[in-house]
């Protein structure tokens, strides 16, 4: 798989190049504005879209980088990423062998998988409490 | 009747967290080509599943479909789907452990309400004697599988549609499970096809993940495909759709128009009449499709593919060369200069038959 | 029978037959026509200025002085449906592809753009003209059933082309299939009824020219 970068291969795109992108780039306008409005989060899946060649690059390109960067290890790893635009995020998800199982943009003030789930939470609060109590072993 | 766990208590006896959970929910969405925002749906639903038994028969195929899932690219995914479901019988997968494998079959099919899968058609000429199994024929097989399953998925245009093996003179009889159903041959269940040749890994997952995750059949269109994956045909996805649109046409493998990756229509690309999820599901880990390889779509997930003419022939040309056209032209030219001679005839007939009226003539 | 293999039938057996009917009825009537002859016109011929077999051609090809005034809608109409065929026909590349595929012989496409474009005013001048022709008392009592059969099958490929380009109504590969019907249809009636006049229109009105020149009359 990691070959591929070390073929030449010249993509030429088409002659309405960006399109694709220039269209979820206006559709994270109105999920932003949305997210200030109402608090309505919102989520692209990446992989249902007909990208060009190359316009994931330009998209990824386009948002850039901000300032806070997750590494979730569960059921392999995923790799939440803050754009330059801040409440929009870039969240893969990675199997166990380190292939892409899903990609998003995310618009949200924190993407919901960052956060410690309620059950879990609970699960830790009662794990916590038995071994104060001394009931652990 | 045992009480099979639910997925959320298997995943928990696994030590597998919420968050991973959610993960794996907001990776199934997209597998099932939901909205992001269905994942919490997913989760809530699979936490109340129970793993329901599958039984996956293998008849007339290449094992081209087996290969496809057993090959696919997203194992996280795909092995938790199929820690879901309680896979009983899968004969190719299990060739070793021959009578035990059949005695698995026939126990799952005791309790009913399993899923079953089918690849591969099914031979009816002769008494269905062109594929057998342990010594009992393909139709045989289905006719007792079907009788107490919830439902059927045709795996792979041969299960789907008769695929290659129906293909013209079709020496076997072969038939899809719906045409058999249909004749009233094997036992009417709800079928989904997920043809194919073969069907997108993500695709078969993503059917059997729809249908476990909610318990129903999703949306079909009227070949009982359902309409998530091949909602949409190849053409109306393809990246270079646009190229199309503008007239602009590879002529050969290897001409400019081809090393520029213009459109392969005149190459003899199904792709208008073709729906399937391969533009935008693609192929090996998400890396190409058959069009961004340079080859134009085969319509594989078609019925009749194999004999809807060249594959290098444009959709707009004749599949089959025109034998008639001698034929016609001649038998045409033969006819019109007959009819010239009876037309002359004619002529002369009332010619020579035409009488000379005299003022006699008219005073009468 | 489903979509794909109504589609395979119309693009094998049935274009062959179709095609078949139709080299056989046009190559049929063609040598009947043709084959008929006329008597020898014995009289010296006359000559005037503008009175041959060409200058009928290209006269009768324009409207007759007031003519355009009298019935905008036949003539303007008239034209537009036809030209527009012409460029439907001849400039779409699928089209295109097809006639290299029987005949070898191919050139440039325009873009799908522009044949919509011209799809929609050849479907919109086709409906006027029928209106016109109903609605004109005189026209009206002309017409047969010959006339609205024969506008029928020449409007159904366009409109069924155009609907399957457009994903309208019904599924592409089921329009496409009956747009390719459609086109047999018209490939079979073609040779059989007045749409026999794209072949000897050109012909009959030099023959005409050609005749009434001879007498010195200019037509």
């Amino acid at each position: 798989m990691s070959g591929l970068e070390g073929i030449p291969i010249h993509i030429q795109t088409a002659p309405h190049a960006g399109a694709n992108a220039q269209a979820i780039l206006a559709e994270l306008e109105t999920a932003l504005q949305a997210l200030l409005d109402t608090g309505k989060e919102h989520s692209i899946d990446l992989r249902s879209l007909p990208l060009l060649p190359g316009e994931l690059d330009y998209l990824q390109h386009t948002l850039g980088t901000g300032e806070v960067r997750v590494e979730i290890d569960a059921l392999g790893k995923s790799d939440v990423r803050e754009t330059a635009y801040r409440g929009v995020w870039w969240v893969a998800h990675y199997n166990t062998l380190d292939e892409v199982m899903a990609e998003f943009i995310e618009v949200s003030f924190c993407p919901d998988i960052v956060r410690a789930q309620r059950d879990d939470v609970r699960e830790s609060l009662d794990a916590l409490s038995a071994r104060l109590a001394g009931n652990e072993e | 009747m045992s009480r099979r766990p639910t997925v959320a208590e298997q995943l928990a006896r696994q030590g597998v967290s919420r968050r991973a959970f959610l993960k794996f929910c907001a990776a199934a969405a997209s597998l099932m080509a939901l909205p992001p925002s269905m994942a919490p749906a997913i989760a809530e639903a699979l936490g109340k599943l129970r793993r329901p038994s599958v039984i996956w028969l293998s008849f007339q195929e290449c094992t081209g479909c087996t290969e496809s899932l057993t090959r696919s690219h997203t194992p996280t995914v795909e092995s938790l789907i199929f820690d879901m479901i309680s896979l009983d019988y899968h004969h190719t997968l299990q060739a070793a452990a021959g009578t035990a494998a059949e005695q698995a079959r026939e126990d799952a099919m005791k309790e009913a309400g399993y899923l079953v899968l089918v690849d591969g058609s099914i031979p009816t000429r002769d008494g269905g004697i062109y594929s057998t199994i342990a010594g009992v024929t393909n139709l045989q097989m289905l006719k007792d599988a079907l009788a107490n399953a919830a439902a059927v998925v045709s795996i792979g245009t041969c299960a789907a549609y008769g695929g290659i093996p129906k293909a013209d003179p079709n020496p076997t009889g072969a038939k899809s499970v719906q045409a058999l159903m249909d004749e009233g041959l094997v036992p009417r269940k709800p079928v989904i096809n997920v043809p194919g040749c073969p069907p997108i890994p993500t695709v078969i997952t993503g059917v059997l993940a729809h249908y476990l995750t909610f318990g129903e059949i999703p949306e079909l269109d009227s070949l009982g495909r359902p309409t998530m994956f091949y909602g949409d045909s190849i053409h109306d996805r393809c990246y270079r759709r646009p190229f199309y649109d503008q007239g602009m046409f590879a002529k050969t493998f290897d001409d400019e128009g081809a090393r520029k990756g213009w459109c392969l229509f005149e190459l003899g690309c199904k792709g208008p009449t073709t729906h399937n999820a391969c533009a935008t599901t693609k192929w090996n880990n998400g890396t190409s499709f058959p069009i961004e390889s340079g080859h134009g779509c085969i319509g594989c997930s078609e019925p009749d593919f194999w004999d809807a003419g060249s594959f290098y022939t444009a959709l707009s040309a004749p599949a089959d060369p025109l034998t008639l056209a001698t034929s016609a032209t001649v038998a045409g030219a033969a006819i019109g200069v007959g009819m010239s001679f009876v037309n002359r005839a004619k002529k002369g007939a009332a010619k020579s038959g035409h009488e000379t009226a005299t003022l006699k003539d008219l005073e009468k | 029978m489903n979509e794909v293999e109504l589609l395979n039938w119309v693009r094998g057996p049935g274009l062959n037959i179709a095609i078949g009917i139709f080299l056989l009825g046009t190559i049929w009537r063609l040598f009947e026509i043709y084959s008929l002859g006329r008597k020898k016109d014995l009289s010296a011929p006359r000559h005037t200025a503008g009175a041959s077999g060409w200058n009928t051609i290209a006269r009768r090809s324009l409207a007759p002085p007031g003519m355009l005034k009298r019935s905008p809608i036949s003539y303007i109409g008239g034209y537009v449906f036809h030209v527009g065929l012409a460029i439907v026909v001849f400039l779409f590349a699928p089209h295109i592809e097809l006639i290299e595929n029987l005949f070898g012989l191919s050139w440039p496409a325009l873009p799908s753009q522009v044949v919509d474009l011209a799809t929609v005013v050849t479907l919109a001048a086709m409906v006027l003209v029928l209106v016109d022709r109903i609605n004109k008392p005189v026209k009206r009592y002309l017409s047969t059933v010959e006339d609205y059969f024969t506008w029928a099958v020449t409007f159904l490929p366009v409109l069924t082309g155009y609907m399957a380009v457009k994903h309208l109504l019904l599924p592409y590969t089921t329009m496409l299939a009956l747009h390719i019907l459609s086109v047999e249809i018209l490939l079979v009636v073609l040779p059989f009824t007045k749409l026999f006049h794209v072949f000897t229109l050109f012909m009959s009105r030099w023959y005409n020219g050609q005749a009434n020149a001879h007498k010195g009359v200019p037509v």
